[in-house]
């Protein structure tokens, strides 16, 4: 028996089976620098859904509300208190920053688990959904840091850096940290458990090709849509904690 | 994803089952056979190598794999790439920053503006109608309360009639028993008259009758 060459036939097989692609991008060169195209291109499909589907219902608004105008208005509403419970009165201006991150999440991760994604053969590695990507998490997390610095230092001016020795000064280390681990937390929450989701349902349906998948991905779609939810709350209890006045 | 280990454990499970000759990797050339028989044809290790027995075997081929470069393994089995961080960081901000201006200037702005408008307008009838509502009020109590006086008034009236007319009726009453009274003395003063009178007749009779009957009873006297 050739052990060697047989084993790897045999990975090889389990690799067409499973065809389980973590890690797997498809490469685009800008300039001198690589991209994941895959996410570049489902983000694309993220974006048109959202402005779509709002310029559809949102044209000629009436005072009575048709369906698809009083379900944005709901989605507007539910983002207003929430902005409003976490950032106190001042919430107004923020209201597109929050909305947006909490839509763009949203409608990623429902896109990843819904959109029949795999009909769309790519050359390199698959489509799905945009936050399963490091990129992503990370670059909305790390737009949140930068919202909530500016939502501080356009409020206080240089007595923001006051804070960071509230309420002692030992405590100044932990608060400097905090300043890391807050966008750290948000983005490796969101990748974790997309990419984390994706990867059972994926091996389940590999596995177990029959209904046993479908629970676990109900599951995905409660916890992904979780997930937004979270998020969005996050940043909005940052930017009003750093907004917020003397205690 | 660790290949290799796969590879070790899978060859560590085959290496008791496994006693035919390994075909050589092209990287790799081992003989399963000692090296001390050379007639069969094989081609012989150098010396170093005739050390490998056969249970050493699946532990070197794990080693050898782990530290070759894997050309034909390479090309089926890529490294996962899961913290690869590109312009597709900045792409995707920049990407999120266009369309959160795009949904401000579509969604959030309009529609928050007519819904804050429409609250406006629905708080201003509302509070409209409670100010008509406290000028009804107001009226109706205005009205009760004339109601309440027209009635006392009526009532007052009314009392003081009766009482008017009970105290007349009281004195007619009164001048009524007066009289009869009056005519009721005099009449039982007559009686008595008449009494006295008819006593005195009967006297003046009663003395003339007893002597007539004492004459009568007595014709001899």
């Amino acid at each position: 028996m050739n052990v060697i060459p047989c084993s790897i036939k045999t990975l090889k097989g389990l690799y067409d089976i499973s065809g389980v692609e973590v890690g797997q991008h498809l490469y685009w060169q800008i300039g001198g620098l690589q991209i994941h195209a895959q996410v570049l291109i489902t983000s694309w499909v993220v974006i048109a859904i959202l402005l779509g589907s709002v310029i559809i219902a949102v044209r000629n608004p009436q005072t009575i509300p048709t369906n698809g105008q009083n379900f944005f208005e709901y989605i507007l509403e539910f983002i207003r208190d929430l902005s409003k419970t976490q950032i106190g009165e001042e919430y107004g201006p923020w209201v597109p920053f929050i909305g947006t991150m909490f839509l763009f999440i949203f409608v990623s991760n429902w896109s990843g688990a819904l959109l029949p994604w795999k009909i769309i053969q790519l050359p390199h590695g698959e489509l799905a959904a945009p936050t399963n990507d490091i990129n992503t998490t990370v670059a909305l997390a790390l737009l949140t840091s930068v919202a909530y610095f500016y939502a501080g230092l356009s409020k206080k001016g240089l007595g923001y850096f006051g804070k960071y020795i509230q309420p002692t000064p030992i405590l100044l280390p932990i608060n400097i940290l905090e300043d890391f681990t807050k966008p750290l937390s948000l983005s490796f929450r969101l990748f974790g458990n997309i990419l984390a989701d994706e990867l059972v349902v994926v091996v389940l349906v590999s596995l177990v090709p029959s209904v046993v998948p479908i629970p676990v991905m109900f599951l995905g779609l409660f916890t992904s849509g979780i997930q937004a939810l979270i998020f969005a709350t996050l940043a909005a209890a940052y930017i009003g904690e750093s907004m917020e006045g003397h205690h | 994803m660790s290949c290799t280990a796969t590879i070790a454990s899978s060859l560590s499970f085959t290496s008791t089952t496994c006693r035919r000759v390994i075909r050589p990797l092209p990287a790799i050339r081992m003989s399963a056979e000692d090296s001390d028989r050379p007639s069969l044809g094989r081609p012989l290790l150098p010396p170093p190598f005739r050390l490998l027995t056969f249970r050493s075997l699946p532990i070197a081929a794990a080693v050898a794999l782990a530290t070759s470069p894997l050309p034909a393994l390479a090309e089926q089995i890529e490294k996962a790439a899961l913290f690869d961080f590109n312009l597709t960081l900045p792409a995707i901000a920049i990407e999120f920053l266009l369309l959160m201006v795009a949904l401000d200037k579509i969604y959030f702005t309009p529609l928050g503006k007519f819904m804050d408008e429409r609250d406006a307008a629905i708080r201003g009838k509302l509070t409209d109608v409670k100010d008509v509502s406290a000028e009804v009020k107001q009226l109706e109590e205005q009205a009760a309360a004339v109601m309440k006086a027209a009635r006392a008034e009526i009532s007052a009236a009314l009392n003081q009639m009766k009482k008017e007319t009970t105290e007349e009726l009281e004195k007619k009453l009164a001048e009524g028993r007066k009289r009869v009274e009056a005519e009721l003395a005099e009449a039982l003063q007559n009686l008595e008259r008449q009494k006295d009178e008819t006593i005195k007749a009967l006297d003046s009779q009663i003395a003339a009758l007893s002597d007539e009957i004492v004459k009568k009873v007595l014709p001899s006297v």
